[in-house]
């Protein structure tokens, strides 16, 4: 039906176009290529057999040494320490909705985070409105909710800020850092085991729940974690890049 | 240094550039006032007073300032480096590159400059450049890891892939031994980490690159454990094992990764390969190879029972009764499921002989067997009801497909009445109303589904596109705008470059004959892709720095073929479309002056007075823009005072809403060209890429260039028949020439005439007489002879009454059987009709033929609102489409 592989430089033109027709937070192809090229790893495609893009999943990881970015619970206290991937976006077209492809995005992206960057949690913004996601990342992926962000929008909706632990920590654990990688590929492999068996439940609830379309906004429609919108260019990738004005002058000899 | 100052200002000097650097542009202005009030003609102040007003939208007196400053002191390396910068803000880069040159013949070593450079030099693909002066800076600073890895990138850009390895392998060298450290003290995932890992994968492409796969395998895994990249380790080491004719361990690797994700397609064309299992040339298979395929793929199922790729792949190759077999458990599989996209899952089936038919016998049985006994085939446990809703959703799309359009509606207007609160039906009905011809219909049927769900913005999406191929602009703007934040929804639409709007609603202008507008959105499009080649340029030093390596040098790949991306040559040729238009009939002008001027005139006086008056309206635009400039820059500077950041752009307002400006270009072919050369460049093989080149430089008389047009269009496909018109109106044109004048004419019309020779399409034969036998040879095909009725009319206008019987006499078989196209049906498309009725109105210019075609498409395409068929909504009303128990809206008075 639909292949699930990693994005390349050549798939950004058509997952802008899939983020266009689905959500309403966009961004320029430059916060794209600054995504690939930052992580490659982490942005994955759902292709169908036209050779079609009819999904993606644009993640990232937050880097601790910016002090801009550092989380703050509820309890007001910081956690930037800890290395974490952030699904900026996410969306699936309607038209190939139930297949389960949003989890399964969301499951590679997840790994890759865990196993190549390190990440111990992954966070996400998703919209207080938005149900059919919010029943996703919950029932499905095992997210909670860590925050809530007012007006987070460019609509000024509110958005849950949601968080899932990756990793569990055992305090004894002192061994070198190849050992814990070689620990990391085990357990994300029983880690997507059990994920697609604790899914199973949830996947069968929606598929139970009578006419698919009976009510507005069953199955995984396009979900919207966005982070930065369009206009809202908090997060636009443009701080992250040297030189979006005129860099350096020669002048040090001066 | 040139002129030096005393401590003091030196010391507000340093200012200037701190606060650049910055972005404290006011405190370097404050600075730099200090110094001229001392110093006024000092070069490298005014220089550096000039690049910070640069950066506060003052271009004009940027350029004046820094151009002074040069010239004040032509001996700094900080002036011409400061002019170089400036031209490089406004994307001027061969200049930036020349000025940089100069500031380096006065400061050879200088890094920063020579930073600079190379990151010009990469975006310019100056490859030869590029690896000299990242040479300069290695020698400069070996210490420094990105001035190594920055070497071997220029390497690699300048096709020498074994240098780079060389380069990376003497870099490694340096570092210690056990780098990156891997002691207990650190963070388990230093950012090092991953950058090492990814260079290590970079060289192991660079290996495999320069045609050494064995080292390349050898180096992956002796750095196996040092790699953090999992997948793209065994995905790498696969593929290297099998071009190494590895193939059993090859296996092992492509059956691990399939472990981890089952639905990635490329797994199991690898694990194919390794088995022996690649389609032989012709594309199919052995027979011997469908047996082994057989097994595997029934195995794959077994081990993944959740793989939807395990049970699809199969139906690619199974025949016969085994594909019945197949097809049949897995679309009962997805019905049950309630898979929406199920049909353009296996559209792709349709095109193989044979398979169209037999998936009607499944889908319709299960129909049947459904509403007979309410369970699927060969189940006795019921079925819910949704399971026949989507039974007649798959089959309305199947008869569609098949274009039995009428089959089509039957079945989806069944599913309506089942359950008429599912979106997706009515989007399904508003497609195959589309393909029936009844675009009206279409924006309705989406503008219901839309109304049924106002949050999702794919069904607004699918609405926009809808009401934009009705032609109902304004309705369509004003429905995108419900999804554009701040109201304002073209600037929005447009900052988040978004093409597909742009180019559907260009088109629709286009159709409108809304050229103006219609090229503002062509353009725009244009504009995207100049600034995501731009975009690149930060990444030059980004990447070297984050080391993503192989990200990177894809990156450079995607970006030099930017250009051949559909979106741009849809938008490309589009503009080429609107030019040539406003060549053959250029907009009306300061109230039909022209006309009243040409009036009463020959032909050629017609001309020269033509000429005359664009010239002088170029002259006075030329004035009107400069005074604009002006304007601006005064408006621009009275704003950056007022604003206290002074460093934000102003927002800028769109000066020519309407694309006015861009309706009266002085020479609309020579912008047309300008389309036409990327087009060249980046989709030579594309038919209507040298369509259009002919179609401009025949207008413009450039008769060689005319010519090689058609010369790649006889060799892409001589049989089309638009091929065959250009052809003919080349050759035609060429007899009617005037006699040659100069000597150059003289040689062009001999090169022609031993080229004419040559071709073999022409024969000796005349133009009629080719033709003739054009018609002959392609007497079955519509679009054939409705070309060489064309082509009579033009060649003997006295042929007019033979050609429209050429048109007439055509018949429209029925397809032949086993395709995908449904039994009975004609072969003749709506598209191609329309397109002959065009021909007939203005080539043939026989308004009695084309009324009679038109009455008789009409009763071909019964819902074609172009050929006003009696189903149609154009004669039945738009709202006659939409179930009337839904349409609330025109219940109401």
């Amino acid at each position: 039906m639909v292949c699930i592989r990693q994005a390349t430089v050549d798939d950004l033109l058509a997952m802008q176009n899939c983020n266009l027709l689905c959500l309403p937070e966009n961004y320029q192809m430059k916060y794209y290529l600054y995504h690939i090229l930052s992580w490659p790893q982490l942005l994955y495609v759902a292709e169908d057999y036209n050779k079609k893009i009819v999904g993606y999943v644009l993640a990232k990881m937050e880097e601790k040494e910016d002090p801009s970015e550092t989380h703050r619970n509820a309890a007001g206290k910081e956690d930037s320490s800890e290395c974490h991937g952030h699904i900026t976006s996410l969306a699936v077209l309607r038209t190939h909705r139930k297949l389960g492809l949003a989890t399964k995005l969301m499951n590679a992206a997840q790994r890759a985070m865990q196993e190549v960057f390190g990440a111990e949690y992954v966070s996400l913004h998703v919209r207080k409105s938005n149900r059919a996601a919010f029943h996703l990342y919950t029932e499905t992926l095992g997210y909670r909710i860590n925050d809530t962000e007012a007006k987070y929008y460019a609509d000024s909706e509110d958005a849950y800020d949601m968080r899932k632990e990756l990793i569990v920590r055992e305090k004894s654990d002192k061994s070198s850092v190849a050992s814990v990688t070689a620990k990391v590929e085990k357990l994300s492999v029983s880690d997507a085991k059990s994920d697609s068996a604790g899914k199973k439940p949830a996947e069968k609830a929606k598929d139970d729940a009578g006419p698919p379309t009976s009510k507005r906004g069953r199955g995984d429609k396009s979900q919207a974690p966005a982070a930065a919108a369009g206009n809202g260019e908090k997060d636009q990738g443009k701080k992250a890049i040297a030189g979006g004005g005129g860099g350096q002058v020669a002048t040090s000899v001066a | 240094m040139g002129t030096s100052l005393p401590p003091k200002e030196a010391n507000l000097f340093k200012v200037i550039a701190k606060s650049y650097e910055t972005k404290q542009y006011k405190k370097g202005l404050k600075a730099s006032d200090n110094i001229l009030k001392k110093f006024p003609d000092h070069g490298e102040t005014l220089a550096m007073r000039g690049l910070t007003l640069n950066c506060m939208d003052r271009k004009a007196e940027a350029y004046e300032l820094v151009r002074r400053g040069v010239k004040n002191d032509l001996k700094s390396h900080v002036c011409w480096h400061v002019y170089g910068l400036l031209y490089r803000s406004d994307r001027e880069y061969r200049e930036a590159i020349k000025c940089y040159r100069n500031a380096l013949r006065i400061d050879p070593e200088n890094i920063q400059i020579l930073r600079d450079l190379s990151l010009l030099q990469a975006q310019m693909r100056d490859t030869a450049g590029f690896v000299e002066t990242r040479r300069q800076l290695l020698t400069i600073k070996p210490s420094h890891r990105a001035n190594w890895i920055g070497f071997a990138i220029a390497h690699h850009s300048n096709h020498d892939a074994a240098m780079a390895v060389q380069i990376l392998e003497a870099y490694e060298g340096t570092l210690e031994d056990d780098y990156p450290p891997d002691n207990d003290g650190n963070p388990p995932f230093p950012p090092e980490r991953y950058e090492h890992s990814e260079m290590l994968l970079y060289k192991v492409t660079l290996l495999d690159e320069s045609g050494a796969p064995e080292r390349a395998l050898a180096e992956l895994n002796s750095k196996e454990q040092k790699i953090v990249d999992k997948v793209g380790l065994k995905e790498h080491r696969a593929a290297l094992l099998v071009t190494l004719n590895r193939l059993k361990e090859a296996q092992e690797v492509y059956r691990y990764l399939l472990d981890m994700n089952p639905d990635n397609y490329s797994y199991y064309d690898g694990l194919q390969k390794c088995l022996g299992l690649s389609r032989v040339e012709n594309g199919s298979y052995s027979p011997s190879q469908l047996e082994k395929l057989v097994e595997l793929y029934t195995s794959l199922q077994r081990q993944y029972p959740k793989s939807s790729a395990a049970k699809r792949i199969p139906l690619d190759f199974l025949q016969g009764i085994e594909f019945v077999e197949a097809a049949k458990t897995y679309i009962t599989f997805f019905l049950s499921k309630g898979v929406p996209s199920l049909f353009s899952d296996i559209r792709p089936l349709y095109d193989q002989r044979g398979k169209a038919d037999y998936l009607e016998e499944i889908i319709t049985g299960i129909e049947s067997c459904l509403k007979e006994t309410g369970s699927l085939p060969g189940k006795s446990d019921s079925e819910p009801p949704p399971t026949l809703m989507w039974t007649l959703f798959l089959l309305a799309q199947h008869y569609d497909r098949r274009r039995k359009y009428e089959k089509a509606l039957e079945k989806i207007d069944e599913a309506i009445k089942h359950t008429p609160t599912a979106i997706d039906l009515y989007l399904v009905k508003g497609r195959i109303m589309k393909h029936a011809g009844d675009r009206v219909a279409a924006a309705a049927l989406a503008d219901e589904a839309r109304s049924m769900d106002l949050a999702d913005r794919f069904i607004n999406s699918e609405c926009v596109k809808r009401m934009l191929q009705a032609d109902q602009v304004d309705l369509a703007e004003k429905t995108a705008v419900l999804f554009t934040k701040d109201g304002d929804q073209h600037n929005n639409l447009f900052d988040m470059q978004c093409m597909w709007y742009e180019l559907a609603s260009g088109d629709s202008y286009w159709r409108k004959d809304m050229l103006g507008k219609a090229l503002k959105n062509y353009l725009a499009v244009e504009k995207h892709y100049t600034d995501m080649l731009e975009d690149q340029f930060d990444f030059h030093t980004y990447c070297l720095r984050k080391m993503t390596l192989r990200a990177y040098v894809r990156m450079l790949k995607f970006e030099d073929t930017l250009h051949s991306h559909r979106f741009f040559c849809r938008a490309a040729a589009a503009a080429i479309k609107c030019y040539v238009k406003l060549h053959d009939t250029p907009p009306k002008t300061s109230e039909g002056e022209e006309e009243i001027a040409v009036a009463g005139l020959s032909p050629a006086e017609r001309k020269r007075v033509r000429q005359k008056m664009r010239k002088a309206e170029a002259k006075a635009k030329k004035m009107a823009e400069e005074k604009a400039k002006e304007d601006e820059a005064l408006a621009s500077s009275n704003v950056a005072k007022s604003n206290k950041k002074g460093s934000q752009a102003t927002k800028q307002v769109d000066d020519d809403p309407d694309g006015d400006k861009l309706l009266h270009v002085s020479d609309p072919l020579e912008q047309a060209v300008k389309y036409a050369k990327l087009l060249q460049d980046n989709s030579a093989g594309a038919l209507e890429t040298h369509m259009l080149a002919f179609e401009i430089y025949f207008r413009k008389r450039k008769i060689l260039l005319a010519f090689q047009a058609v010369k790649k269009l006889l060799k892409l496909d001589a049989d089309n028949p638009n091929v065959h018109r250009s052809l003919i109106y080349f050759f035609n044109m060429v007899d009617n020439l005037p006699g040659a004048q100069s000597p150059a004419e003289k040689l062009v019309q001999e090169v022609i005439s031993v080229e004419r020779d040559a071709l073999t399409a022409l024969g000796n034969k005349s133009l009629l007489e080719m033709n003739k036998a054009f018609l002959e040879a392609h007497k079955e095909s519509l679009l054939h002879r409705a070309a060489a009725a064309e082509v009579l009319v033009l060649l003997s206008p006295d042929s007019k009454e033979e050609a429209v019987k050429v048109i007439e006499d055509s018949v429209n078989p029925p397809v032949a059987p086993g395709g995908a196209i449904g039994d009975g049906v004609g072969e003749w498309e709506l598209d191609d009709c329309v397109a002959v009725h065009k021909i007939l109105l203005t080539s043939v210019k026989d308004e009695d033929a084309a009324s009679r075609w038109r009455v008789r498409m009409a009763d071909l395409f019964p819902h074609s609102t172009y050929f006003m068929g009696p189903k149609s909504s154009a004669v039945l009303g738009a709202a006659s489409q939409v179930p009337c128990s839904l349409s609330k809206k025109e219940e109401q008075p």
